[in-house]
């Protein structure tokens, strides 16, 4: 149970790039891929922006090098950023170690069913879409691609999945199960949920401006983003390289509404103490903080309070990215575990972009611009629907 | 992993399994394509003013949970662990066709809040109180078998009591469809592993248990092992998997009072274990369960439920029964489930 957990590889396609280069590039610049509508087809097109991977279904066919015509959005996001991983971490599923693909979505087929389901209905046509609309789906194809599993599951815990996943990965590597793992998470754009958040009114149609007074909603977006978590074993035993140490993980719940989190923050709370306590680590010695942060009136005041009831007056420096990807769901917690490795690799903290004016109920004020410091730690947050409320502690390796 | 001890148990399903009798002396067999789950009144297990906004896998699941936790006589767990393959699909149908029916316009929240996967697991959490751990499984025929390896997994790391659960619902529409695409049948009156052509009877349902690290007097049988297998290639991977599982409880297949397959009925899924099921037949009393309760993601969270029924009550009921081999007591029962021959799974239940 001692075993320590390294990350070795990363892999993320999202709105601000198609691999990790290019998204430590646009992080650097400041350069937001939130915009105007152009892939997905919704009458909203022209009201609302949205961080979309800047490529269509045709492109990242082309991308994965795979042409099947059951593969859906989901499934090209999801094998092109695990594959960016492995390969980034130089393995061979197939050398013997034991490997788990533990993946997470929520939205999984949903953006091809909604295309069809009326003709599947009414004309009994394109029936074979039944077939890639769950959940486990995306995850076997990546599987698939890359070869060789010896143990494969999804989760989904909403907005939290992919920390979920992170965390399973750890655990069983501890447990001696698995030697490695491909952790992480997938969510493409889809009318279902688009629509989902726009009947909640959680839906900002400006930039979406996390922590700010004059916040009013988040902006969607869409995104695949896996880890290579390895045992000190096997790294040590194939001759890796870590990139960053996992060394604290929670999972808690709010267990106050299915939605709404609690104003006090009570779940996420327990979620920061406990990865805390876990850590080892002190609250004085966590270096940055990347917030859950999605830019809605409940999630940031919520967050924000948990923040002070840990940290009280010496609360770390902080922000959030969701302005740079919109908020990926399922994927946000393994997009921000890539963004939080990048920290520790470059000494940096990224810019909580669209932040002007402190919101009332506390003095919390993100970092606004790029800030080199030397990061040793990072704490990032990811809540979701149901009270599923998540928090991972990474560490220079 | 540490075993799982069933302290509770609650299903709902196409059998009369809601109450705590012996369900196998009145099995239901309906000749249909679709087996449904019978329902509940669920006043019994759910506040009215909760019950009215539910949709059926919630029900299902909630019900089912509460049951289990009635049983074990538990107010509190310290964990939550659900498997579902579809998810609140009813809730997701609705949100889905209002979308497309009004294009886009004059919908309403509450079906998309409850379309989330994660739905069942949280509202429980919501009812308990339960700010612990919440995990929600969703990975086709791996979906219960997760969430049971999860809480196994806990046992070592600390956690006394945990909540696990499967649930599947299916709408009229999604059957349909599923019908159309000439996945489903009526097996008649052959049996399930005799069969030789392709479809199945679709099925649903909600099984939970509360299970614990250490035996408790509630105790009712343990769950010793649980195993997954991803698209084994051959019948001979599945047999070297079984006896390397059974090895690592130290445990050989003439220990086994029965192995419990999960054949659907459908040829080409089943072909595998109709190939390694004249061995088995050799060694061991072997039984099939899918003419129970259908073919579904979580149809092994049913057997599992079936399985515990058997060991409680010491014996193997005839309708189970493939083969006839005489044996003294029914002290391990063995799992072997396939989903649309891709996800196989190993799950291990004793007497305790």
């Amino acid at each position: 149970m001692s075993q320590r957990i390294y990350i070795s590889g990363l892999g993320i396609i999202s709105a601000i790039g198609n691999n990790v280069e290019e998204t430590f590039h646009s992080l650097s610049q400041a350069r937001s891929g939130i915009g105007k509508i152009n892939h997905l087809t919704t009458r909203y097109r022209d009201e609302f922006l949205a961080g979309e991977v800047k490529l269509s279904n045709a492109e990242l066919a082309d991308l994965v090098n795979d042409h099947n015509p059951q593969l859906n959005r989901n499934s090209y996001l999801a094998m092109k950023a695990a594959k960016e991983a492995l390969v980034n971490a130089g393995i061979d599923p197939k050398d013997g170690m034991r490997t788990g693909v533990i993946s997470s979505t929520t939205v999984a087929g949903m953006g091809k069913t909604e295309l069809y389901y009326k003709d599947m209905v009414e004309k009994g046509t394109h029936l074979e879409v039944l077939d890639t609309h769950d959940c486990g789906d995306s995850t076997e194809r990546i599987a698939d691609y890359l070869g060789h599993v010896d143990y494969i599951t999804t989760i989904s815990t909403a907005c939290s999945s992919a920390a979920n996943a992170i965390m399973l990965g750890c655990r069983m590597i501890k447990q001696g199960l698995l030697d490695r793992a491909v952790v992480g998470g997938v969510d493409a754009l889809s009318k279902f949920t688009f629509n989902g958040f726009n009947t909640l009114m959680i839906l900002d149609r400006e930039w979406c401006r996390p922590f700010d007074d004059t916040r009013t909603g988040l902006n969607l977006g869409e995104a695949a983003a896996f880890l290579v978590i390895e045992g000190e074993e096997a790294l040590r035993k194939r001759g890796g390289k870590a990139l960053a140490e996992i060394v604290g993980y929670a999972n808690t719940n709010d267990a106050y509404h299915q939605t709404a989190s609690s104003p006090e923050g009570f779940g996420a709370t327990l979620a920061i103490k406990q990865a805390l306590a876990m850590s080892g680590l002190q609250p004085s010695q966590i270096d940055y903080i990347n917030m859950h942060g999605t830019g809605t009136p409940n999630n940031d005041l919520s967050e924000g309070t948990a923040t002070i009831a840990v940290f009280g007056d010496k609360v770390p420096r902080f922000s959030s990215t969701k302005a740079f990807t919109g908020h990926t769901l399922a994927a946000a917690a393994s997009v921000e575990a890539v963004f939080s490795v990048l920290s520790l690799q470059h000494n940096l903290i990224f810019p909580n972009l669209n932040f002007k004016t402190p919101m009332k109920e506390f003095n919390l004020v993100p970092e606004t611009t790029l800030v080199q410091t030397p990061i040793n730690t990072v704490l990032s947050n990811s809540f979701g629907f149901g009270g599923n409320c998540s928090s991972l502690i990474f560490k220079k390796a | 992993m540490n075993k799982a001890y069933i302290n509770g148990t609650g299903c709902i399903s196409p059998q009369h399994t809601a109450d705590d009798a012996w369900f196998f002396d009145r099995i239901v067999a309906p000749d249909t394509d679709f087996m449904q789950a019978i329902e509940p009144s669920y006043k019994e297990y759910i506040s009215p003013n909760l019950l009215r906004r539910m949709g059926r896998a919630i029900k299902m699941g909630v019900a089912s949970a509460n049951m289990a936790l009635q049983q074990a006589q538990l107010t509190a767990v310290d964990a939550i662990a659900t498997g579902t393959g579809l998810g609140c699909f009813e809730d997701s149908e609705r949100f889905l066709m209002a979308m497309l029916n009004n294009e886009e316009q004059f919908l309403t929240p509450t079906s998309f809040i409850q379309s989330t996967h994660n739905t069942v697991g949280s509202q429980i959490a919501l009812i308990l109180k339960c700010h612990d751990y919440n995990f929600t499984y969703v990975h086709r025929g791996f979906s219960f078998e997760s969430a049971l390896m999860d809480a196994m997994m806990w046992f070592s790391e600390g956690k006394e009591t945990i909540l696990i659960g499967g649930i599947e619902e299916h709408t009229p529409c999604y059957v349909e469809l599923n019908r159309n695409a000439g996945k489903l049948k009526n097996p008649g009156n052959i049996p399930l592993w005799k069969q030789h052509t392709t479809g199945y009877q679709i099925g649903e349902g909600g099984a939970f248990f509360a299970v614990s690290q250490h035996k408790t007097i509630h105790s009712r049988s343990v769950i010793e092992g649980v195993n997954t297998l991803y698209k084994p290639e051959t019948p001979g991977d599945i047999m070297k998997k079984m006896h390397a599982f059974l090895e690592r409880h130290a445990l050989a297949l003439q220990d086994i009072s029965l192995v419990l397959m999960g054949f659907s009925g459908h040829s080409l899924h089943d072909k595998k274990l109709q190939e390694i099921l004249p061995d088995l037949c050799e060694t061991n009393q072997v039984g099939h369960y899918k003419h129970l309760c259908g073919e579904y993601h979580t149809a092994s969270a049913f057997a599992t439920f079936a399985a515990n029924r058997m060991i409680e009550k010491q014996e193997i009921p005839e309708i189970v029964k493939i083969n006839h081999k005489p044996g003294e007591g029914v002290k391990h029962i063995l799992i072997i489930n396939q989903y649309l021959d891709i996800n196989y799974s190993f799950i291990l239940v004793g007497q305790c």
